[in-house]
C-alpha cells in the first residue's frame, strides 16, 4: 500500500534521512524501531507531507503521492498519530475529533460516538478543553482525532511514549482493534519489545538508514536487534 | 452630567472603531503570529476609496461594496507578496515587512487619491439626535449597529463554525493543523482577508464623522494596536473591550483634561500595559504555540 524508496531528507543542511527504503503492504501492521535521534519522526513527517524531502519517492496505492500537498495526503487516506500527541490544547475534546474529520465537513454524530465508544472516557469529558486531559487521555484524543480522517493508513508516532504501564497495554490494546478493523499501519515505537511482538514485519532504522528488516519473528531471532533494541 | 454623556456617546463611537481594528490584529495575530501593522491602510483604504468611487459617480453602497472588495484583495496580496514569501522569517522581520507594506500603501494612496481630507455623505442625515441633552450623530449610530454586526459576525463564525474551528486549530498547534488537511496557508489568506475587509467597513462606517485622507491609517494602526493589547493580543473578546475603552479613555481625556493629549493616551495605555500586565486583561500568560 505504501512504498518508499531512497528517500532522503534534510533539515537546512543536515542530511538526517539517507536513502531510506520502506514497504507497508496492505491491512498488515510494520514497526519502525530505533534509538533516539534515528530519525523515525522525520520520516514519519516526510510521509504526511510536512517535511520535505531531498530526493527520493512515496507511492501510495500504486501512486506517485511524492509531491502532493498534506492536505491531499490526508484525503488519499494518510492519517498520522503525531509524537507527543499535538492536540489542540485550547479547544474542546469534541472540537478536536471535528477537526480530525476537517475534509468530511467535521465528521458525522456517529463516526464521533464510534470514538467515544471505544474512549469512553474522552466522551464524558467531549465538552472540556482538550488540554486538561492527562497523558494518556490526550493519547487516546490523537488516535481518535487521526481516525475521523477515515484513514486507511496510520502512521503512529510513538503512541506509548511517556505513558504508564497500564496505558501503555490499552494503547497496545486499541493498535490491536484497529489492525482487527483492517486498518494499515505503520508503528514507530521505542517499546520495541511490544511492538515487534504485534507487528508483521519490522525495520530498524539507525542514524538515518534502513540496517535491519524482516518479519517480526526473525527480528526478534537476530541476535544484533535483540542486543541493540530488546536488552536481552 | 449632559457633557458626561455626550463623551461617553463619542467615546464609544471612536471605541467600536477602534475595537475593530483591534479585531483585525487580532483575527492575523491568531491564525499567523503577525502583529499587521498595516492593519491602518484597510481603514484608510475603505474610506478613501467609497469617497473616491463615489465622486467618480457611484452610489455610496454600490461604493462601499466595492471599496471592500478593493480592500480585501490588497489584503491578500499583502499575504501573499509580502507575508508568505518571508515565511521562515523572524517575528521582527515579519513587523518589518507589514510597517514597509504600511508606508507603501500610504505612499500609493497619496499619488492615486490625493493629499486632501474628504468626507460621506452620512447614511441618515446630519440631524443629532437629542437625549439626555447630549447630541447624538445619526452616523454614530450606525458605526455603533455595523460595528455590533461584524463582531457578532466574526464570533458566529469563529464559535459556531468548523471552518472558525480550523482557525483556531491553525493558531493553537499548526504542524497538527496540517496533519489533519487543515490547509494552513489558505486559512492564514482567510484572516488577511477579513481582517481587510472589517478594516474597510470601519473606515467607510467612520469617514461620515471623522473625515478620511491618506494618512489616517498611522494613527489607527497605533489605535488599534494600543486596544488589542489593552485587551490582550490574541483575545478577540480583549480586542473590542480594549477598543471601547480606549474610546473612552481618549473621549474623557480629552473633554475633562485638554483635547492636546488625545492620541497621546494610546501610547501611555500601551506603555500601561507592558509594564503591569503584559498579558492584558483577557490575554493567558503564555501561549501554546508551535
Ligand atoms: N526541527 C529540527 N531541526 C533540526 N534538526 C532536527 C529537527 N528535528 C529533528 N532533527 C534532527 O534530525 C535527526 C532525526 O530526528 P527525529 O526524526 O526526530 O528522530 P527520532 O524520531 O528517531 O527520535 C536528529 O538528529 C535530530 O536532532
Ligand atoms: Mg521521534
Amino acid at each position: 500500500m505504501l512504498e518508499i524508496s531512497g528517500l532522503s531528507s534534510a533539515y537546512g543542511r543536515i542530511e538526517v534521512l539517507h536513502g531510506i527504503g520502506l514497504v507497508v503492504p496492505a491491512s498488515q501492521l510494520v514497526c519502525l524501531i530505533g534509538g533516539n535521534g534515528a530519525g523515525k519522526t522525520t520520516l514519519l513527517r516526510a510521509i504526511s507531507g510536512v517535511q520535505p524531502l531531498k530526493s527520493g519517492s512515496i507511492r501510495f496505492d500504486g501512486q506517485d503521492i511524492t509531491r502532493l500537498s498534506a492536505e491531499e495526503r490526508v484525503k488519499r487516506g494518510i492519517a498520522q498519530v503525531p509524537e507527543g500527541r499535538q492536540i489542540f490544547g485550547s479547544l474542546t475534546v469534541e472540537d478536536n475529533l471535528n477537526l480530525g474529520g476537517w475534509l468530511h465537513g467535521g465528521g458525522t454524530a456517529s463516526e464521533r460516538d464510534a470514538i467515544y465508544a471505544m474512549f469512553p472516557i474522552l466522551g464524558e469529558k467531549r465538552h472540556l478543553a482538550a488540554g486538561g486531559l492527562s497523558g494518556g487521555q490526550q493519547q487516546m484524543l490523537a488516535i481518535g482525532r487521526a481516525l475521523m480522517s477515515r484513514p486507511r493508513l496510520l502512521l503512529l508516532d510513538e503512541p506509548s511514549m511517556g505513558l504508564a504501564p497500564v496505558l501503555v497495554e490499552q494503547v497496545f490494546g486499541v493498535i490491536e482493534s484497529l489492525r482487527a478493523k483492517g486498518i494499515t499501519m505503520l508503528l514507530v515505537e521505542q517499546n520495541a519489545a511490544a511492538a515487534l511482538a504485534k507487528a508483521d514485519y519490522g525495520y530498524v532504522i539507525e542514524t538515518g538508514r534502513i540496517t535491519h528488516s524482516g518479519p517480526s519473528a526473525q527480528l526478534i531471532g537476530d541476535p544484533k536487534v535483540r542486543e541493540a533494541y530488546l536488552g536481552i | 452630567m449632559p457633557e458626561l454623556l455626550q463623551f461617553a456617546f463619542s467615546g464609544l463611537t471612536v471605541g467600536a472603531v477602534y475595537a475593530l481594528v483591534a479585531l483585525g490584529f487580532t483575527l492575523i495575530y491568531n491564525a499567523s503570529d503577525v502583529v499587521n501593522f498595516a492593519q491602518g491602510e484597510f481603514v484608510m483604504l475603505g474610506g478613501m476609496i467609497t469617497v473616491f468611487l463615489h465622486l467618480a459617480g457611484l452610489p455610496v453602497p454600490v461604493a462601499a461594496f466595492a471599496a471592500i472588495l478593493i480592500t480585501v484583495l490588497v489584503g491578500l496580496a499583502l499575504y501573499a507578496f509580502a507575508i508568505d514569501l518571508a515565511r521562515g522569517s523572524g517575528a521582527v522581520q515579519i513587523i518589518i515587512i507589514t510597517i514597509g507594506a504600511s508606508i507603501f500603501l500610504r505612499g500609493v494612496a497619496q499619488v492615486v487619491f490625493d493629499k486632501r481630507f474628504h468626507a460621506l455623505p452620512p447614511w441618515f442625515g446630519s440631524e443629532p439626535i437629542r437625549l439626555g441633552g447630549a447630541a447624538i450623530l445619526p452616523q454614530s449610530l450606525v458605526v455603533l449597529t455595523g460595528a455590533a454586526l461584524i463582531v457578532a459576525l466574526i464570533f458566529l463564525l469563529i464559535d459556531r463554525t468548523i471552518l472558525g474551528r480550523a482557525i483556531l486549530a491553525t493558531a493553537t498547534n499548526r504542524l497538527a493543523a496540517r496533519l489533519v488537511g487543515i490547509p494552513v496557508r489558505r486559512i492564514v489568506a482567510l484572516s488577511f482577508a477579513l481582517s481587510a475587509a472589517i478594516g474597510a467597513v470601519a473606515g467607510l462606517l467612520v469617514t461620515p464623522i471623522t473625515l478620511t485622507s491618506y494618512d489616517v491609517g498611522t494613527l489607527m494602526a497605533l489605535k488599534g494596536f494600543a486596544a488589542a493589547m489593552l485587551g490582550g493580543m490574541g483575545s478577540a473578546p480583549g480586542a473590542i473591550v480594549g477598543g471601547v475603552l480606549l474610546g473612552l479613555a481618549e473621549s474623557f481625556g480629552a473633554g475633562l483634561i485638554s483635547s492636546k493629549y488625545k492620541d497621546a493616551i494610546a501610547f501611555l495605555i500601551i506603555l500601561f500595559t507592558l509594564f503591569v500586565r503584559p498579558q492584558g486583561l483577557f490575554g493567558k500568560k503564555s501561549t501554546e504555540r508551535v
